[in-house]
Formats: C-alpha cells, structure tokens, sequence
C-alpha cells in the first residue's frame, strides 16, 4: 500500500516536473551586434518631444510583448517561446544605444524587424531614448 | 429649383472656406506647434553654419490607416507594403431588438487587398458583396505635409473603377458589360493640424455608366430605366473628416459627405458617420456607426438611400492587416 503512494507521488512529481519544463520559457540567447553599429552615437537627443515620440512608438509597436515599462509582462508575452527580457535592467540599460538600436530595426526569431514598420531612423532612436526611461 | 441652386451655392462657399481655413492655417505650423517655432529657429541657424540644408521630413501619421470610416484617408503606406482589409456593414438599427440591432439583418462585406510597390503608390483589388462587385483602384500622394511646414498639406489622390458581377439570366440590367461599370475620383486634402488633432477635405466625382434604378422594371418606350433618364451620370460629392488621438493607440474618427449634384429624383443623402480606431503595430480597428452600407465608394455616394434624419444608422467595422517586404 504503501509502495503504491510512493510511487503515484512519483508519478505525479515526475509529470508536474516535465510539464513545467515543457511551458518555461527559453531565455535569451545572446545576441551579437556589429561593433560599427554598436558604436553608433545616438543622433537624437532625448529632450521630451524624442521621449513622446518613443512612446508613442512603444505603445504601438513594442508594448504587446515588452509590456508597458519593459518588463516583458505584455499582453502577448505569454505565447511567446522565449521571454521578451526585463528592459528595466542592467542586461539592457548597459547596452549602447546603437545596439539597442540595431535590434530594434534588424529584429531576431520572434522580434520582429522594424525598420520598415518604422521607417524613419529617429524615430527608432527616440524608442532607444524612451526605454532609457525605464531606467530602475 | 432656386432654393436648391442656393442650398448648393452656400455648400460650395462652405467648402471654400473650409479649404481655405485649411490654407490659413499654413503659417501657424503644424502639429507639435509648441516646438515648432524652436525648432524653425534652430533649422534657421542650422542652416547659416552648414552647407546643405536638412531635407523636410513629412510628418507623421496624419492617420493611422488608409481608411476613415467610410472614406480613404490621405495616407499611403510604405513602400513594400501588403495589406488586406476585412470590411463589414450590418443592417440599420431600426428594428431594435428584432435584429439585434442590425447585427443579425442582412451585412455587406467587403474583402480587400492592397500593395505598394513603388514610394507614394499604393494599388488594390477588392471584392464586395453587394452586386458581387470587384473594384480596382490606385491612390497616390502627390504632396506630403512636411514637418518644417514648407509643405503645408498633403494631397492624394484616388481613383477606383468598380464592375458589378452579379448574374443578370435576362439580360436586362446590364445588355452591355460596360453598363456594369463605375468610376470614382477623388483628391484628398489633409492638414495634421496638431499631434492629436488631423483634418481631412475630400472632393469626388462618381460616373455612373448606365442608372440601375430601385425599380428596374419601370421603363420608357425606349426600353431605358426610367430614373436614367432623371439622374445624371456624374455626380459630385465633397467629405469632411477628421480625427481626434485619444492615445497613443486610440482615435476617435468624425467623417460627414454631402452630396452636391441635385438629381431630379433620388438624390442620394448625405452620410454622417462617427467611431473609434484602435491601433497595433500591424492592425487598424475601426468600429463605427453611419448611414453608408454600400462600402463601395461610388455607390456610397451615388446611391444612399439612408437617411440619418429617419434614425437609418447602421453599426460597421473596417479591420486592416499589415505586412512589410
């Protein structure tokens, strides 16, 4: 009898433990920029009219998955494979603003590419400068 | 025959004013009006110190979607741009709870593809099922509204050709295959007058190739529709509309036509039409409520029989997918 509990708690722990593996998300894998682009200096400056810009932007294009600081906890964040990364840390705060730029506009698996969703390049950069905002 | 001479002499003289309100407002700038005189300044100085002059940039977003409702907006996506649009018109509100509002009487629904293959280009092919009727159209922008306002409004124009399908066994509503055709012009005229405010004037002519009337049956000796001979092939007709941005991603969209050409008998009405848009990266949703069903611009404008004066409103939305290649 009880050899037959032990096993069910397996059973059960062994199942509750590939599922839970089987809905953790991946984590980032590192994303490689070009040094030329990573060095790019950001052309916009981060006055308040770059910053409503870049929100605008963010709220159309970025906040479904990125949610609404950057947190990753957007609406659609939940059906992605990967997690869309806590934007409010230092991973991303201490990225130059050319590779957040870069990726933004060359996009990656499920991040999609924006430079022609946003085809104007300051526009891009004011995005950069409003996620310096979510800044902890 | 003279009250109607005045009624349409005082719409023109409205429609003046308003293009040249439109106009008027040239010189107080554009949109983030509050920087824009800085920045004016600034450019200015910019320009004594270097060489070459920053190229005027168009500003942005004067609306967030080529549709406002019931009318194209000045707006042509870029280029490489593929869209489709899922349009629906329910049935007018009137019976109440009996239709549900409409919702379950009779819909028009039009499907609809468009492409943009070169810069300021954007061409389409879409099918409605009203008549089962195909349209081609093309829409260009011949001017752009530029952010350092040397460009004060922008201009698009837009043409659509329309070819009813619908079976016709006897052969009497439509003996030639061209009296299954209308055309349709228009040129659109937009002012971002603020960041959360935009404005639209749209002036069209519809071609009639043959009038289907509402009772194809009754016919002169000749064997032609009796409303032919009773309403003209052209017909003119001016749109207002604008948008309010409510936020980032929400508009609230206002859009009026008056029919101007006075027919000697059913005189289309006037179309009042007002809803909300939401915006995402890649989708327009408009919800509306208004008076046009036909969803094909010419018929719209030629044929409206509801009148927003009898409470002939009707609930519709336009949906709108992007892709970018």
């Amino acid at each position: 009898m009880k050899s037959k509990m032990t096993r069910t708690i397996l059973l059960i722990t062994i199942l509750v433990a590939v599922a839970s593996l089987a809905f953790t998300k991946k984590q980032q894998k590192p994303w490689a920029v070009p040094d030329k682009a990573s060095k790019t200096a950001n052309p916009v400056k981060a006055d308040a009219a770059s910053i409503n810009t870049g929100k605008a932007e963010w709220a159309k294009h970025c906040q479904s998955c990125h949610g609404k600081t950057g947190k990753g906890d957007g609406t659609k964040s939940g059906g992605l494979k990967t997690h869309p990364g806590d934007f409010s840390a230092a991973a991303t705060q201490s990225q130059s603003d050319g590779a957040l730029f870069y990726k933004i506009s060359e996009g990656r698996d499920e991040m999609p590419a924006f430079k022609k969703k946003i085809p104007d390049a300051d526009d891009i950069w004011s995005v950069v400068n409003y996620m310096r905002t979510f800044k902890k | 025959m003279k009250a109607y001479t005045n009624t349409y002499c005082s719409i023109y003289k409205v429609a003046l004013l308003v293009l040249l309100c439109f106009t008027g407002l040239v010189k107080n700038g554009y949109g983030q009006d509050s920087t824009a005189t800085t920045q004016d300044t600034t450019a200015h100085e910019a320009e004594e110190q270097t060489p070459t002059p920053k190229k005027s940039k168009p500003v942005k977003e004067t609306f967030a979607s080529i549709w406002i409702l019931d009318n194209q907006t000045v707006v042509v996506p870029v280029k490489g741009t593929m869209e489709l649009d899922f349009m629906h018109r329910f049935g007018t509100i009137e019976n109440g709870y009996q239709d549900f509002f409409g919702l379950f009487a009779g819909t028009n629904i039009r499907l609809a593809g468009n492409y943009v293959p070169i810069d300021k280009l954007m061409v389409g092919l879409s099918f409605t099922e009203y008549n089962l009727t195909w349209e081609g159209y093309a829409k260009y922008a011949l001017l752009q509204q530029t952010q350092d306002n040397k460009i004060p409004v922008s201009v698009t124009y837009y043409g659509d050709v329309s070819i009813d399908t619908k079976a016709d066994p006897t052969g009497t509503l439509y003996p030639h295959f061209s009296d299954r055709m209308m055309f349709f012009n228009q040129l659109i005229f937009a002012r971002k007058i603020s960041d959360r405010f935009s404005i639209q004037v749209a002036p069209s002519i519809t071609h009639v190739n043959t009038v289907q009337g509402f009772y194809p049956g009754d016919t002169t000796a000749d064997g032609k529709s009796v409303l032919e001979k009773e309403m003209h092939h052209d017909h003119f007709a001016i749109a207002f509309s604008g948008k309010i941005k409510l936020s980032n991603t929400l508009n609230l969209l206002l859009n009026y036509d008056q029919p101007i050409t006075k027919h000697m008998t059913n005189n289309p009405n006037p179309n009042l039409s007002a809803g909300l848009e939401i915006v995402t990266s890649a989708h327009a949703f408009q919800v509306l409520i208004g008076n046009y069903r036909y969803i094909t611009p010419s018929r719209n404008n030629y044929y409206n029989n509801n009148n927003y004066q009898d409470g002939q409103w009707l609930i519709g939305f336009n949906i709108t997918r992007l892709w970018n290649f």
